[in-house]
């Protein structure tokens, strides 16, 4: 071997690779913080894998924020612009998506991804970066023992609180009729594992003994095995702490095994549209928790769900709702303060939503030190062959049907 | 098949004397020294330096990677659990038993290396295919365990690791890891060029090319395979652990995955697998590549059409690595090949004159060509 | 407190999830008995054959099963061109390593185009039988589960008849057995080798759909099913159909039974335990042939 042709070799390769890396790197760089410039809000989102069907609820609502807040004129007379990336569901991708938002893209604004397992790593690098986060889905009490200072969730009520009315209403009950069994089926996931231990935690405590208490890892399809101990075990009351497809599938098994429940409940997957047609109709008495409904009267929702509807041709559903409450608390925090970009303005932002309450769709939010929300969500049921609020008692559209009519 | 760089070493390692070859890998060597030690000074914001650290980390893995697979031919898929049993063990030390970072991470390395002698003698008693086959299964086992023993672990939901320097902030401290990685990387090179020239590397070699061959002139095959098999296993994992300190969040799905195995792979044979700074300069261009892919194509499962490309093409063509192939066609092209021993004394010298030329001039070249250098920001 | 019942049900679902293993680790054998290569892109085609199926099913509005006129056929061509094409170009003497690597890339690059055309949402076909059961001995039967065991048997008990009674098949188990001696008595072996691989990548085809009948698939699943097969392969002895269909059988019937006691993913950790204790103590397998001793 020649010594020059090694060292061409060499030479060459290692050029052509450090070409390669700038070019990589040298893309995007828009976003400075001149006055008509638009405000840049940047967003990680999980458009494909695991999370890709609330992930993509969530971008409606932020689109949909986008729109409605550039038809009135923008925010300080700038429009807003948002840049999405997509994570796929993966935590190593959310980092590095806003690591490239605020470092490279120098996006002036960043919000919350979807999932709470997504919002921890990103709020981390959000607060090295000193940039305030607002984010619509990181509901499980562990993001808030993180010690963030500059994250705020959107939303009525962290993820253990969720089942509180239904909670409430189980134990109220008189003793004949109270279920005395129940069983737990949990996705390995801080937000959905949070509602349905946040229900056992209390049913517990009021004397419903748990027979079953599976977890399983996210990505799981078979199900078969989960339904049967819970079928076997002929608990008066199934709770499935589930995200949209595990809910699903696990509904699927039970129904195949001829288990009939006096009570459902199952986090998420039955507020979906497509809910009813995944599982064949058979939605009977099946019971979730919301944070969020588009009858609420608030004057921001009545716009938001009109406005959302001429969009999308459908009205909104919790997902988009988060979104586009997280985008409301943004720009009332912007209006308040008077600057939207990196750098000292953020502090100030962060401030301002700290000691403020902000009307939303959801209703006026409010934060604690630790940026939980001081709130509870209702209870709907499947009833008729709709979804219908049936707690707390003075919000509800119709009774509660306890026991289950059979599925 | 001798590959490009043997005979250049063996006959180096004879002669004391500095031949071409040596000055040549002198320069080389120079300049990938200079080029690590500025880069983070070159980066224009801490994106791009956190993207070169995740390419130096698979630099940093696939020479740990080439140990098993460069010295014996054995490939393996697997080494993507090794470093994500590092890392775990790493986390794990730092939040459940309390151990200063760095000696966590030490204790994990040679935790997983001890690990690794069961596993590799499950592995690799029987030839090719049940090494692959362990090696995969491998991943796709401590996937479920350290997916299931959440109690333990973390589960699903993830195992953060505090920082090893709380008060840094963010650009700071992707700098600070970029030498922590380029250093442990340095290291891995040395000892596998240490290796390369030992006669325990001539016999690794051996079972490279014929192992039954090596096996009836006396060579412990087994034992050797196992050896090296434990060294690559205590780097892979002090990557992983490295990985962990810098990167904080730790994901079974992430940590444990095929694919990252396979990229090891694909780098490594890229480069070419029996050169020392094969993997590397493998791991340079598929890690930047997979970064653009992702900046690009981000919201599009592309990037993975174009491993598996890149890796069947490599397969099918180049399976001795396309830099020495495209060093073979190059060959092709050029006047009556020269033997090291014909250079006289006066050749040499300018030669190696020459060497240095270029490597000031490409030094020079360097900071120039990068854009707006942001010093500090 | 294990009921009576519960492990009835367990034995049951067992027997249904075994019976899928079995037709699918005899294709993965298969290839391996013909060339001594590790197909790691077998159940990559499963998940293709799946989404054909789940494609066929809610945008043509045909039944899954029918799907099966066209993608059998279709894996099978694949499968022989496959062979013909790519495997057998490689250096005979790091077939095995670099055919590995080779269908490593296959998989891969059907998990990316298949996330590029589908999206990485979980989909599930939803049938009007869906959730229809029947009843047996107090245990539950899912129509979907019995049909996907049905579909598995038929095709095994034809995978059978094709090797024990054709002339094909004698052919092709000469090959396996002794490719030079096959030659001497006059079989094309390259031929035999290339419908051999033809056949198993026509079991996946068979096998995805009975997947999609019940279960959610997403373009990565394939991962969580070459394990498995991969460790019932070993278990069985590298290379021996029968030797597959019976460990498929028995670790299906643990791994059932064993979510019991244990939740879901740890029961599933009883192919990896399987394999390297079989590795360890007895690598020609526990049930197959002398061929798995060398490799």
């Amino acid at each position: 071997m020649s010594t020059r042709l090694t060292k061409m070799r060499w030479a060459t390769a290692f050029g052509a690779t450090v070409a390669l890396a700038l070019a990589g790197c040298s893309g995007g760089g828009e976003g400075s913080t001149s006055g008509d410039d638009p405000i840049v809000v940047g967003i990680s989102l999980p458009l494909t894998g695991d999370f890709s069907e609330p992930g993509k609820g969530v971008q409606r609502g932020y689109q949909a924020w986008a729109k409605i807040v550039n038809d009135k004129g923008g925010l300080l007379g700038r429009q807003v612009e948002l840049k999405i990336l997509d994570d796929q569901s993966n935590a190593d991708r959310v980092v590095s998506d806003y690591e490239q938002l605020i470092g490279q893209d120098q996006v002036d604004i960043v919000v919350g991804p979807f999932s709470t397992r997504l919002v921890v790593p990103a709020a981390r690098v959000a607060e090295e970066y000193g940039m305030l986060f607002v984010e619509p889905a990181g509901a499980a009490k562990e993001v808030f023992e993180q010690g963030f200072k500059n994250l705020f969730y959107a939303a009525p009520a962290v993820a253990n609180d969720h089942y509180n009315h239904l909670a409430e209403y189980i134990l109220a009950l008189p003793a004949g009729q109270r279920p005395t069994t129940a069983a737990y089926a949990a996705m390995d996931d801080p937000f959905a594992q949070g509602t349905a231990y946040g229900l056992k935690e209390k049913l517990e405590a009021g004397g419903v003994r748990t027979v079953v208490d599976e977890v399983y890892p996210p990505n799981t399809t078979e199900f078969s095995g989960i339904a049967a101990k819970i079928a076997s075990s002929k608990a008066d009351l199934v709770v499935g702490g589930s995200q949209y497809q595990d809910g699903v599938n696990l509904i699927v098994a039970l129904q195949q095994l001829a288990y009939q429940p006096k009570l459902a409940a199952f986090s998420t997957a039955p507020t979906s549209p497509e809910f009813a047609a995944a599982i064949g109709n058979k939605t009977e008495g099946i019971l979730a928790p919301t944070g969020y409904t588009q009858k609420a009267p608030y004057p921001s929702n009545v716009e938001f769900v009109e406005k959302y509807t001429a969009q999308f041709g459908t009205p909104p559903e919790e997902d988009e709702a988060n979104a586009y409450t997280t985008g409301q608390v943004v720009a009332a925090a912007i209006t308040a303060v008077g600057c939207a970009e990196q750098g000292e303005c953020q502090q100030k932002l962060v401030d301002w939503v700290r000691g403020n309450t902000v009307e939303t769709v959801v209703g006026p939010l409010s934060w604690d030190a630790t940026g939980k929300p001081k709130g509870a969500h209702m209870i709907q049921q499947w009833v008729g062959g709709e979804i219908q609020i049936v707690l707390p008692a003075d919000a509800k559209e119709t009774d509660i049907v306890y026991p289950k009519p059979a599925w | 098949m001798p590959s490009a760089s043997d005979p250049a070493t063996t006959s180096a390692a004879r002669r004391p004397a500095v031949t071409p070859a040596r000055a040549a890998r002198g320069v080389l060597l120079l300049l990938v020294v200079v080029a690590a030690l500025s880069f983070p000074s070159l980066a224009p914001n801490p994106y791009v330096l956190s993207a070169g650290i995740l390419v130096l980390n698979y630099a940093l893995l696939s020479t740990s990677w080439n140990f098993v697979g460069g010295f014996t031919g054995y490939i393996s898929l697997g080494h993507g659990a090794l470093a994500g049993l590092g890392a775990y063990g790493t986390g794990l030390l730092v939040t459940k038993a309390g151990l200063p970072s760095f000696l966590a991470l030490l204790v994990a390395a040679l935790v997983v290396a001890a690990l690794a002698v069961p596993i590799g003698y499950a592995a690799l008693r029987v030839r090719g295919a049940s090494f692959v086959i362990v090696s995969i299964a491998l991943v796709l086992v401590l996937l479920l365990v350290f997916q299931s023993w959440a109690s333990f672990t973390g589960g699903s939901r993830g195992l953060t690791v505090p920082r090893p320097f709380p008060d840094l902030l963010r650009p700071e401290h992707h700098r600070v890891f970029w030498f922590l990685f380029a250093g442990l990387l340095a290291l891995a090179l040395l000892v596998w060029w240490l290796i390369d020239r030992s006669r325990f590397g001539l016999g690794l070699k051996a079972i490279r090319e014929d192992e039954d061959k090596a096996e009836s002139l006396g060579i412990p095959t087994f034992a050797y395979k196992l050896v090296v098999f434990v060294v690559s296993a205590g780097f892979t994992a002090a990557a992983g652990g490295l990985y962990a300190l810098w990167f904080g969040d730790l994901d079974p799905v992430f940590q444990f995955s095929i694919l990252t195995g396979s990229y090891l792979v694909l780098m490594a044979l890229l480069g070419g697998v029996r050169s020392l700074f094969g993997p590397l300069l493998g791991a340079l261009v598929v890690g930047t590549a997979l970064e653009y892919f992702k900046v690009e194509y981000g919201s599009t499962p592309l990037h993975l059409v174009a491993t598996g490309l890149l890796l069947a093409v490599v397969v099918l063509f180049m399976p001795d690595g396309v830099l020495p192939a495209v060093a073979a066609g190059i060959d092709r092209f050029r006047p009556a090949q020269q033997s090291i021993r014909e250079v006289t004394a006066a050749e040499l010298r300018e030669q190696r004159a020459g060497g240095a030329a270029a490597e000031t001039e490409l030094a020079g070249a360097r900071p120039g060509g990068a854009p707006a250098t942001k010093e500090g920001a | 407190m294990t009921s009576g019942a519960l492990i009835f049900q367990s034995v049951i679902l067992g027997l249904l999830l075994g019976g899928l293993y079995a037709l699918l680790a005899s294709g993965l054998t298969l290839y391996f008995g013909i060339m001594r290569v590790v197909m790691i892109a077998h159940s990559a085609f499963l998940i293709l054959a799946a989404y054909l199926a789940w494609w066929s099913q809610t945008r043509l509005g045909v039944d899954p099963l029918l799907s099966l006129v066209v993608t059998v056929p279709l894996f099978f061509a694949a499968g022989v061109l496959l062979q013909r094409g790519l495997l057998s170009r490689l250096r005979p003497a790091t077939l095995t390593m670099m055919s590995v690597l080779l269908t490593f890339a296959i998989a891969v690059i059907i998990e990316g185009l298949l996330g590029y055309a589908f999206t990485g949402t979980q989909r599930r076909i939803q049938l009007g039988y869906g959730t229809a059961n029947l009843e047996l001995l107090g245990a539950r039967i899912a129509v979907v589960k019995l049909i996907a065991f049905g579909l598995a048997v038929a095709a095994l008990l034809t995978l059978y008849l094709l090797l024990k009674r054709t002339t094909f098949g004698w052919a092709l188990r000469a090959t396996i057995q002794h490719p030079d001696a096959a030659r001497l008595v006059g079989i094309d072996t390259n031929r035999v080798a290339g419908y051999g691989f033809g056949i198993g990548l026509a079991t996946a085809a068979v096998g995805g759909t009975a997947l999609a009948l019940d279960t959610t698939i997403y373009p990565s699943l394939h991962w969580h099913w070459i394990g498995p097969l991969m460790a019932i392969i070993v278990v069985g002895g590298l290379g021996s159909v029968p030797g597959a269909a019976a460990a498929a059988m028995v670790l299906g019937l643990t791994q059932s039974l064993l979510q019991i006691p244990l939740n879901t993913t740890w029961a599933q950790t009883i192919f990896y335990l399987a394999l390297f204790a079989t590795l360890a103590f007895r690598p020609q397998g526990f049930f197959g042939g002398r061929l798995a001793q060398r490799f």
